[in-house]
């Protein structure tokens, strides 16, 4: 066998090997014993110096031909099995996704805090200031200052529970109107949510405690043709949607003109329907100029200023958007409920 | 309030409006229709009660009619005909004080022949909810339905000598008509005769000297009484009569004469042969009319939004009875009837709503304001309450809002003392008489009432604190788990370093009843206790653990940070190593970390608990990395090995022993 032969028999062997080697280690070892400084092919290299010149040239270039090869195959081979294993690793970690995440899921916020905090934003996107007051109130604060003296058939209109120290739990939010005066004056426009209380039977529609928002815009002149201005934006907001008003005269010893507002039924567009009673109308809030006397009890001369003032049940809007046919959820703290929000 | 269709038609010339159509224009215009009920032949208009409140005219026929009459451009007819009733007085008639009782009418009949009321009488007063009784007292109440004015028949065989409107006096006892007896006092005013009380002034008439199939002569009173004071008497005697009710709202005492005048009419229909004995007593101490109201048409235009004619605004006011004059230029001057002047109106502003209900506010176009762009005050605890809110439900917490009542037993279970709450006169159950002073008892009626249908949950709520000396908003955020709750305890304190950075927590001085006896602490910033972060004694659980927080939410918001204020970033590289203190086992983790920072000194950055390892002989390996560095330079590992030598030896000189 010539020297020729010997190289391409080794070459062909290794090649062999190499196909069977199916580890990192493998292919390693098949390295050393072709390519090593004391593989088969560098043994090959030491016994040329006994070749004439000639051969000797030809058959380094044949060795050199077959090393390049051989290495060439090992580096193939080598990222053929990385790739294996790689794609084996990747296999591996297989992962059902459609698992429960872990960690909190997001809780809740109370559909009434819902409906108050967007609210809220509008009024204060209007330039309106937002005030707070104390759910234990006095007498004078959440009826005298409101032009309710002690003996008026008005306060027949609110049940109000009373305290042994002689205070009382606020009946409405309105107290605010002349708390937010007294402590900021006019010019003012202000709101006020907040929890009230009545003392009635608790039924699907009644509740004792319940949520309410108070407004008032003080000025010089200001007029029906603005708060009906200001009524519109504040219901096209809530109902997201251009919403039919009309107000008609209602009596609320606070204010002078006192208006019921209503809306048109949003559910019959005014058609008629059980919702509105079929009067085609629903009474959705109570306002009007404020009364001078009000004014006065809160330190303000009503020959300079004005205002109007209304007040919006939170709770009953609450209902009106999402539906909801029983008002002592909401303070049932049943987490059936508070949860769909 | 009911209104007969039927009756209306009979006041309001040529009334052909259809009853629903009516009830709707009155709806608009005057007071709230709450629906048409159709009976037998007329049609009944449902008036609601609280919109009359501020209108005593309404509380009649009549001035329903005006009204309609007003709203339709028609005539309004008067169905009292004015009768000569003068002569010598009848019957005597004293008022002691006359703020109480501002005219006493009277008439005396003879002749009286009682019985049923005729079909027609019986039928309309039943038409408008009224029963029939006879018809003298039938007579009295078709009155009263028509001019609102409430009257009284006596039988005048049993009073004795004149009529004497007086407080009454202390413990004088009257038998009323409804079969009750009533004790008065000097602040119920009552109307008496020579023996004693025979009626309560505009409440109810006495049983014994009520008129009977016997009655022959009578006193029919007519008289006017003082609104708050007849609305005392009823809330204290808890008696709301027909007459009460008018009353209340302050009727026109010019309407005594004209009742008495309806009265004699309809009397002569149903007790024939009647006669009246002499003339009409009248006692009235006669009070200076109101003063005109002056009403500038500017004025006028403004406060409603729209210019409005003058001439408009006059037919409309002389629509309603005012009479209107023209002092100066777009200046009225405004004189108010009778029975618009007790309470109604007394002021411009009233004059607005007449006006701007009549011309209809449809009319009126929506404006907004020209004011001057202002920045709106601030708000910054409810900002703060918001934020709290909107973290809360970030980290899964739902918000609950629960009632502001609780139970003493209740209060008792959260080792509060009942006597050091505020207390509800009126409870809407006695067991809800107090105003919390905690928001636990309703966070755990919460968890109780979940527990049933839920294996885990968390729920918070933010509300007041009620005590005697003010309100305080509190934060309350439970966990609740099936099983041990020590997960939730240390979510809720996350939770809490979450909402105000730099909290502590400490076990506290004296555990309340209902905390778990080894998993309580205090929460604390600095040396504020700002609340409590506990697990609810499992003795409270019917299954399940649950853990709470409770903070103070007005110190949270004092001790909010401060803007941060920018610092360089470190331009010299830090070191760290590693300590691990052997220590007792119930050792702080927290305290060991202080002791470990105190002794670290200035250059200590940063400070990590790393592990905490039980060894077999019970105590506790705790492992922590110390971060030190200075600002200005790098330390050298000798200054590095300084620290660390310190921080040994003055763990060890405090008896913990180090594995280094």
């Amino acid at each position: 066998m010539d020297l020729d032969q010997t190289i391409s028999a080794l070459h062909s062997a290794f090649v062999a090997q190499l196909d069977r080697a199916s580890t990192l280690e493998a292919i390693e070892a098949v390295r050393v014993e072709a390519l090593g400084r004391k593989g088969k092919l560098s043994e090959i290299s030491k016994n040329f110096g006994k070749l004439p010149p000639e051969e000797r040239k030809t058959a380094g270039a044949r060795l050199n031909q077959v090393k390049q090869d051989l290495e060439a195959r090992l580096e193939a081979r080598k990222a053929d099995l990385q790739s294996t294993a790689l794609d084996a690793q990747l296999e591996s970690e297989w992962l059902d996704l459609t698992a429960p995440a872990p960690g909190p899921r997001p809780g809740s916020l109370h559909p009434v805090t819902q409906v108050q905090r967007e609210i809220e934003d509008l009024f204060v996107s209007l330039g309106f200031t937002v005030l707070d007051g104390p759910e234990v109130e006095t007498e004078f604060y959440n009826f005298d200052a409101l032009n309710i003296p002690a003996d008026h058939p008005a306060r027949d209109m609110q049940d109000t529970f009373w305290l042994k120290d002689g205070r009382l739990l606020r009946t409405h939010t309105s107290p605010v109107q002349v708390r937010g005066l007294e402590k900021l004056g006019p010019p003012l426009k202000m709101i006020a949510p907040g929890r009230v209380f009545r003392n009635e039977e608790v039924d699907p529609s009644h509740e004792h405690t319940f949520y309410q928002l108070e407004g008032m815009m003080v000025d010089r002149d200001v007029s029906v043709a603005h708060l009906i201005y200001f009524m519109k934006t504040l219901l096209s907001a809530v109902f997201h949607r251009d919403v039919t008003v009309r107000l008609r005269p209602g009596f609320f010893p606070f204010v002078e003109p006192g208006f019921e507002l209503d809306i048109q039924c949003i559910i019959c567009a005014g058609k008629g329907c059980p919702v509105c009673k079929q009067s085609g109308w629903v009474e959705l809030l109570p306002c009007g100029l404020v009364n001078p006397a009000v004014l006065r009890y809160s330190g303000v001369d009503p020959e300079q200023w004005n205002g109007f003032a209304f007040g919006l049940g939170l709770t009953r809007l609450a209902m009106m958007r999402y539906g909801i046919d029983d008002i002592r959820l909401f303070s049932s703290g049943d987490l059936r409920f508070l949860r769909q929000f | 309030m009911k209104f007969s269709y039927n009756w209306l038609r009979e006041l309001v010339d040529g009334l052909d409006t259809p009853p629903r159509e009516l009830a709707r224009l009155i709806t608009l215009k005057t007071a709230e229709c709450e629906g048409v009920e159709e009976t037998g032949g007329d049609s009944i208009v449902d008036v609601d009660n609280k919109s009359l409140t501020h209108r005593p005219d309404l509380w009649g026929h009549h001035g329903m009619a005006r009204e309609v009459a007003a709203i339709l451009g028609k005539r309004l007819l008067d169905p009292v005909k004015a009768r000569d009733i003068a002569g010598p007085q009848a019957i005597g008639v004293q008022i002691e004080d006359y703020s109480l009782c501002p005219r006493y009418s009277a008439l005396v009949f003879d002749n009286v022949t009682v019985r049923p009321s005729p079909a027609w009488m019986a039928q309309r007063l039943e038409s408008v909810g009224l029963n029939a009784i006879n018809n003298i007292v039938d007579v009295t109440n078709l009155v009263m339905a028509e001019l609102a004015q409430p009257m009284h028949a006596f039988d005048a065989a049993k009073l004795k000598g004149g009529i004497v409107v007086r407080p009454a006096g202390l413990g004088e006892r009257i038998d009323a008509l409804n079969g009750e007896g009533y004790d008065l006092d000097p602040s119920n005013l009552v109307i008496a005769d020579a023996s004693g009380a025979v009626a309560i002034a505009g409440v109810i008439g006495g049983a014994l000297s009520a008129i009977s199939e016997g009655t022959t002569r009578m006193v029919l009173e007519s008289a006017n009484f003082n609104a708050s004071s007849v609305r005392k008497t009823s809330s204290r005697l808890k008696l709301r009569t027909d007459a009460s009710m008018r009353f209340e709202k302050a009727q026109d005492p010019v309407n005594t004469i004209r009742g008495l005048e309806r009265a004699l009419e309809l009397l002569e229909q149903v007790s024939s042969g009647i006669r009246l004995v002499d003339g009409v007593a009248d006692a009235y101490r006669p009070l200076p009319p109101p003063p005109p109201i002056v009403l500038p048409l500017d004025w006028l235009d403004r406060k409603l939004g729209r210019a409005i004619p003058a001439s408009e605004v006059r037919s409309i006011l002389e629509s309603l009875n005012f009479q209107v004059t023209e002092t100066d230029p777009r200046i009225f001057s405004v004189c108010v009837p009778s029975w618009r002047a007790t309470k109604d109106i007394s002021m411009k502003d009233d004059l607005v709503e007449e006006i701007g209900r009549m011309v209809g506010y449809d009319t009126i176009v929506p404006v907004a304001p020209l004011a001057p762009a202002r920045v709106p005050h601030t708000n910054p605890t409810r900002d703060f309450h918001d934020r709290v809110r909107e973290m809360a439900a970030a980290q899964g917490f739902t918000e609950v809002k629960n009632y502001s009542f609780v139970s003493e037993e209740m209060a008792r279970a959260f080792s509060l003392d009942p006597a050091a709450h505020v207390e509800v006169a009126n409870p809407i159950a006695a067991d809800q008489n107090l105003l919390r002073r905690s928001l636990l008892p309703g966070i755990w009626k919460n968890i109780r009432d979940n527990s049933r249908n839920f294996d885990s949950f968390c729920l918070f709520e933010i509300g007041r604190e009620i005590a005697p000396e003010g309100e305080t908003p509190h934060f309350a955020a439970a966990i609740y788990f099936k099983d041990d709750g020590a997960v939730g305890l240390f979510e809720l304190r996350r939770l809490a370093e979450w909402l105000l950075p730099g909290v502590r927590v400490r076990p506290p001085v004296s555990p309340k009843s209902y905390d778990h006896p080894r998993r309580a602490v205090e929460v604390r910033h600095g040396e504020t206790v700002i609340g409590r972060l506990f697990e609810f004694h499992p003795r409270l659980m019917e299954s399940g653990r649950a853990a709470a927080l409770d903070l103070d939410l007005a110190l949270m918001e004092r001790l909010q940070p401060p803007m941060p204020s920018y610092e360089p970033l470190r331009r010299f590289p830090s070191s760290a190593f590693d300590l691990s203190v052997v220590a007792p086992p119930r050792a702080l983790i927290g305290d060991v970390e202080a002791d470990l920072s105190r002794h670290a000194g200035a250059d200590l950055l940063s400070i990590a608990f790393l592990r905490d390892f039980t060894l077999d002989d019970g105590r506790r390996s705790l492992s922590y990395r110390l971060t030190v560095g200075a600002s200005n330079r790098t330390l050298t590992s000798e200054e590095v090995n300084a620290i660390r030598a310190r921080v040994i030896e003055g763990m060890q000189q405090a008896g913990f022993e180090l594995r280094v």
